[in-house]
C-alpha cells in the first residue's frame, strides 16, 4: 500500500474520532518522522511504527482502551485494503 | 444528541435567556410581580453550583479513566481543581446571595475564585503539552511569538481603563487580577484552539468545542464584571450572570463529554 492509500485509510477510520483535518495532518507528520516519502510503499514495519505513534496521540483523546479499538479498526482497514 | 443530552441544554439556554431579559427588560412584570431580583439571584447562585460541582466531578472521574501514564491525566485532575476552587468560592457566596440577595464585594470567596486560575491554566498547558508530545502540530514560534504579542496589546486596551478608576485598593487589586489572569488564560486557549479546529465535529472536537467556548464565556464573564465593577454599571450585572452560568455549563459538559467517550 502506498503512502497516499495509507493516509486515507487511516484518516477514513479516526475521522469520527479526531476529525478528518487531524487525521490527515497527524498522519502526514508520523509519516514524514519515519521517512516514508510520497508514492513509495509502505513496509510493515513502517505500519507497525506508525500505528504505534497514532495510538500514543489517540490515548491523549481517547484513552487508551478506545485508542487500541480504533488502531485495530485502522489495521483492519489496511490489512482489507491489501496493504500487508 | 438524543433527548435525554438534550435537556440540560435546553435548561442552560433558558437560564441564560432568563437573565439576557433581565438584563434588558428589568422592568417587566416577569422580573417584578413573578421572580424578585432576590430570587434570581438565588437561581443563578443553584446553576452556578451545580454546574461548577458537576464539572469538577466529571472532570476527576475522566482523570480517574485514564492510565497512569496518559499525559492528559494531570490535565483533568487540574481542571477538576480550578472548577472546585470555583466553586467553593461561589459556595461561600451562597449566603449572601440565597439569604440575603446580595452579591458582596470582594469577600473571601475572592480568594478561592483567584486561586482556580493556576489550576486552570496549568490545565490548559499540560494539555498542549501532551499534545506537543504526541506530535501534533502546534504552529511555529513565529505564531506563538505573534500570539503573545496580540495578548499584550488586548491587556493594555482592557486593563487600562480598569486600572484608571478610584476606589478601595482590594477592590482595585481583585477587578484588575480577574481580567488579567484571563489573558494569561487567554495564551494557551487559543493555541489550543487550533488544536481544537482540526478535530472538527468529531468526538473529540465535541469535548473540546465544549470546553473551549466555555473558558472563552468564562474570560467574557469576568472582563464584563471588572468593567461594570469599576465603572459602577453594576445594573448590568445580569448579564454577567448569564455569561457565568453559560461559561460554567459548557465546561461541565465538555468534562462529561470526555467521560462519556472514555466509558464508551
Amino acid at each position: 500500500m502506498t503512502k497516499p492509500e495509507t493516509i486515507d485509510s487511516v484518516v477514513k477510520v479516526l475521522g469520527p474520532y479526531i476529525g478528518e483535518t487531524m487525521a490527515r495532518s497527524a498522519t502526514e507528520a508520523h509519516c514524514h518522522k519515519l521517512g516514508i516519502a510520497d508514492g513509495s510503499a509502505v513496509s510493515a514495519e513502517q505500519l507497525e511504527t506508525l500505528l504505534g505513534k497514532l495510538g500514543g496521540g489517540l490515548n491523549i483523546f481517547l484513552g487508551r482502551d478506545k485508542s487500541k479499538t480504533a488502531i485495530g479498526e485502522v489495521r483492519d482497514a489496511l490489512t482489507r485494503g491489501g496493504g500487508r | 444528541m438524543s433527548g435525554a443530552t438534550k435537556l440540560p441544554w435546553v435548561v442552560v439556554l433558558l437560564a441564560v435567556l432568563l437573565y439576557v431579559g433581565w438584563a434588558i427588560w428589568p422592568a417587566s412584570a416577569l422580573y417584578n410581580d413573578v421572580l424578585s431580583a432576590h430570587r434570581l439571584l438565588a437561581i443563578a447562585a443553584v446553576f452556578k453550583l451545580a454546574a461548577l460541582l458537576l464539572g469538577s466531578i466529571w472532570a476527576f472521574a475522566c482523570r480517574d479513566r485514564l492510565e497512569t501514564d496518559n499525559p492528559a491525566r494531570p490535565a483533568w485532575f487540574l481542571l477538576s481543581l480550578g472548577l472546585l476552587s470555583t466553586f467553593a468560592g461561589q459556595l461561600s457566596l451562597a449566603p449572601f446571595q440565597l439569604v440575603l440577595g446580595e452579591t458582596p464585594f470582594p469577600t473571601p470567596g475572592d480568594i478561592f475564585y483567584v486561586l482556580a486560575y493556576p489550576f486552570l491554566i496549568a490545565a490548559l498547558l499540560v494539555f498542549l503539552n501532551a499534545y506537543r508530545e504526541a506530535g501534533l502540530p502546534m504552529g511555529s514560534a513565529a505564531g506563538r511569538a505573534l500570539l503573545l504579542a496580540g495578548v499584550g496589546v488586548i491587556a493594555i486596551v482592557i486593563l487600562r481603563p480598569v486600572a484608571a478608576t478610584a476606589g478601595p485598593l482590594l477592590d482595585r487589586i481583585l477587578t484588575i487580577a480577574y481580567p488579567a489572569l484571563d489573558l494569561v488564560l487567554l495564551v494557551p486557549l487559543v493555541l489550543l484552539l487550533r488544536v481544537a479546529l482540526r478535530l472538527g465535529r468529531s468526538e473529540a472536537g465535541e469535548v473540546w468545542l465544549l470546553l473551549l467556548s466555555g473558558f472563552v464565556f468564562l474570560c467574557a464573564g469576568d472582563i464584563c464584571f471588572a468593567y461594570f465593577q469599576s465603572l459602577g454599571e453594576e445594573h448590568l450585572d445580569p448579564f454577567v450572570h448569564a455569561t457565568f452560568i453559560l461559561a460554567y455549563a459548557l465546561i461541565a459538559g465538555g468534562a462529561h463529554r470526555q467521560l462519556r467517550i472514555l466509558k464508551s
